[in-house]
């Protein structure tokens, strides 16, 4: 409520200030034009030329009076309505956006950065998502050439444990279910450009959009910087809010899709793993990527870099690092180098409508594909798999595979399926980079 | 015309991509089954051996730690109150 009443103010206050501009800016003109005309009073005049000139230099002049041919950091023109109130509702979106990630907690380690990359690159004049502002070197740093996801890639690699899935690999057959969020959206988002009319996605659009039914930040940010840079801040936005709003989109599908007798279903307990075979995996996966999809090789490098360096257990300075420190620095810049395409312009458009829709379907449809994969496993297995499960196979991890274990002990209390969830969840992260590398591959 | 391409080229995406991911995780699985396997074969008493004797060891490591940390606190804190009363 309190950070409620905060933006209520702030916006009042903004609110406030454009009036009293617009009123200063009649009385300015005239009084101007007088001291001209006159030119008697010289001190006078320069003084008046001096505070007029600063005017022209204030973003208020900039919101208030939009001119013509007004480009931004990147050399692109400005529409009158990006520059004014375009900015001022940008000004309303970040203000929801800190709504989100301080009082809701949504993602608040990206989300923050995100919205506050965006408050900067609304400002008017400073253009600092230009060549040479700090969002703009930034985002040249380390996103527009695709490196940054790369390295929270490592970092969530070096916390991944992948015992769960070793354990029992048949489950990384729901990770791969639920990686029909990402295609079956991308259908969704092709069709929405078809028949839809409002907005028009190229192919490599409705891919990059699609990505955000992975379910996973780095893949989307990666994909769509490779794919549709301009559409990079709604793909980013998207892909957070969707991805801290699982407990909410996921419990509904599940129990629409499963009986109370499944989710009622209680797992065997996994075998032990063998601390050679946590080892080992990564260079599987690496040698499978290396033969089968070197397009992904750049997003599964980096994962079994920080998982190897994790199991390994030789190097932990190196891999407390990829955990921590690293991975904080980078969130930092990643989410000033996204936040700077939330610039007015670029982000005011009806394609981000269509963003967000597609991405909600995308979530829905991974979800379901799982649930449904799930209890299809569970007809012809010799042990008993309960449904919930194939929801963690969208990657979101953990969050996703604790939904799925608390809509579990809802059902019966005291069955906890977070273990067994995580199998699917961490297979889902290799899914969704393998589903990225096909469609890298399919536009080069 | 173009547009309806794009719907069927999409759905070729989506035949394409789902089978890769599938051929993928299917062939990963029978990797993890096999290497399981192997592992169980040959290095099968690693397992029992080595946790007991580094267990030990890791938790007088901690309890070391805990009490310098605990001494550290109590350090602190006399330093901290001392300089209240100060």
């Amino acid at each position: 409520m309190r950070v409620k009443k905060l933006l209520l103010t702030l916006l009042l206050a903004f609110a406030a200030l454009g009036s009293v501009a617009l009123a200063e800016e009649h009385k300015a003109t005239p009084a101007h034009e007088t001291a001209a005309s006159e030119e008697a009073a010289y001190e006078s005049k320069s003084l008046w030329k001096m505070m007029t000139s600063f005017y022209d230099t204030t973003g208020l002049k900039a919101i208030i009076e939009p001119q013509d041919g007004v480009k931004n950091g990147l050399g692109q023109d400005m529409s009158k309505f990006s520059q004014s109130w375009g900015r001022v509702i940008m000004f309303a979106i970040i203000f929801f956006l800190f709504y989100l990630a301080i009082a809701r907690g949504f993602e608040p380690l990206l989300l923050l950065p995100i919205a506050f990359g965006g408050l900067l690159a609304n400002i008017p004049i400073a253009n600092m998502t230009g060549e040479h502002g700090m969002l703009g070197i930034i985002y040249n740093m380390g996103i527009s050439n695709e490196f940054f996801p790369l390295l929270i890639f490592m970092g969530v690699g070096a916390m991944t444990d992948f015992g769960p899935l070793l354990s029992r690999p048949k489950t990384a057959l729901l990770g791969g279910a639920a990686q029909f969020g990402i295609f079956g959206s991308l259908v969704g988002a092709a069709m929405l450009s078809q028949y839809s009319g409002f907005v028009d996605f190229s192919l490599k659009q409705c891919s990059a959009i699609s990505i955000i039914g992975g379910a996973d930040g780095p893949t989307s940010i990666f994909i769509a910087s490779a794919l549709a840079p301009e559409l990079l801040g709604a793909i980013a936005v998207a892909a957070y809010s969707y991805m801290a709003l699982v407990p909410v989109i996921q419990p509904p599908i599940m129990k629409a899709l499963t009986t109370v007798e499944e989710r009622r279903i209680v797992m065997k307990t996994a075998r032990k793993v063998h601390k050679l075979e946590k080892l080992v995996f990564p260079l599987l996966v690496i040698m499978m990527t290396a033969l089968v999809l070197p397009d992904a090789a750049p997003l599964i490098g980096a994962f079994a870099l920080g998982n190897f360096a994790k199991e390994s257990g030789v190097v932990d300075r190196l891999s407390n690092e990829m955990q921590n420190s690293l991975i904080n620095i980078v969130t930092i810049f990643l989410g000033l180098g996204v936040g700077s395409k939330l610039a007015a312009e670029q982000f005011l458009v009806a394609e981000t409508m269509g963003i967000m829709i597609i991405g909600l379907l995308a979530f829905a449809a991974g979800t379901a594909a799982g649930v449904l994969m799930a209890k299809l496993m569970n007809k012809f297995s010799d042990e008993p798999i309960n449904p919930l499960i194939g929801a963690a196979g969208v990657s979101a991890v953990p969050m996703a595979a604790r939904v799925a274990s608390k809509v579990g002990s809802e059902a019966r209390p005291g069955n906890i399926l977070l273990m067994h969830a995580m199998g699917p969840n961490v297979a889902g992260v290799i899914g969704s980079a393998v589903a990225a590398g096909v469609l890298l591959s399919i536009f080069k | 015309m173009q547009e309806i391409h794009i719907v069927g080229e999409s759905i070729k995406f989506m035949i394409l991509g789902m089978i890769v991911v599938y051929i993928f995780l299917v062939v990963l699985i029978q990797l993890m089954k096999l290497q399981a396997k192997i592992i169980a074969k040959y290095f099968p008493e690693k397992v029992i051996v080595s946790p007991p004797k580094q267990q030990p060891a890791v938790q007088s490591d901690d309890d070391a730690a805990r009490t310098a940390a605990i001494i550290a606190a109590i350090a602190d804190y006399k330093k901290s109150n001392h300089n209240k009363k100060v």
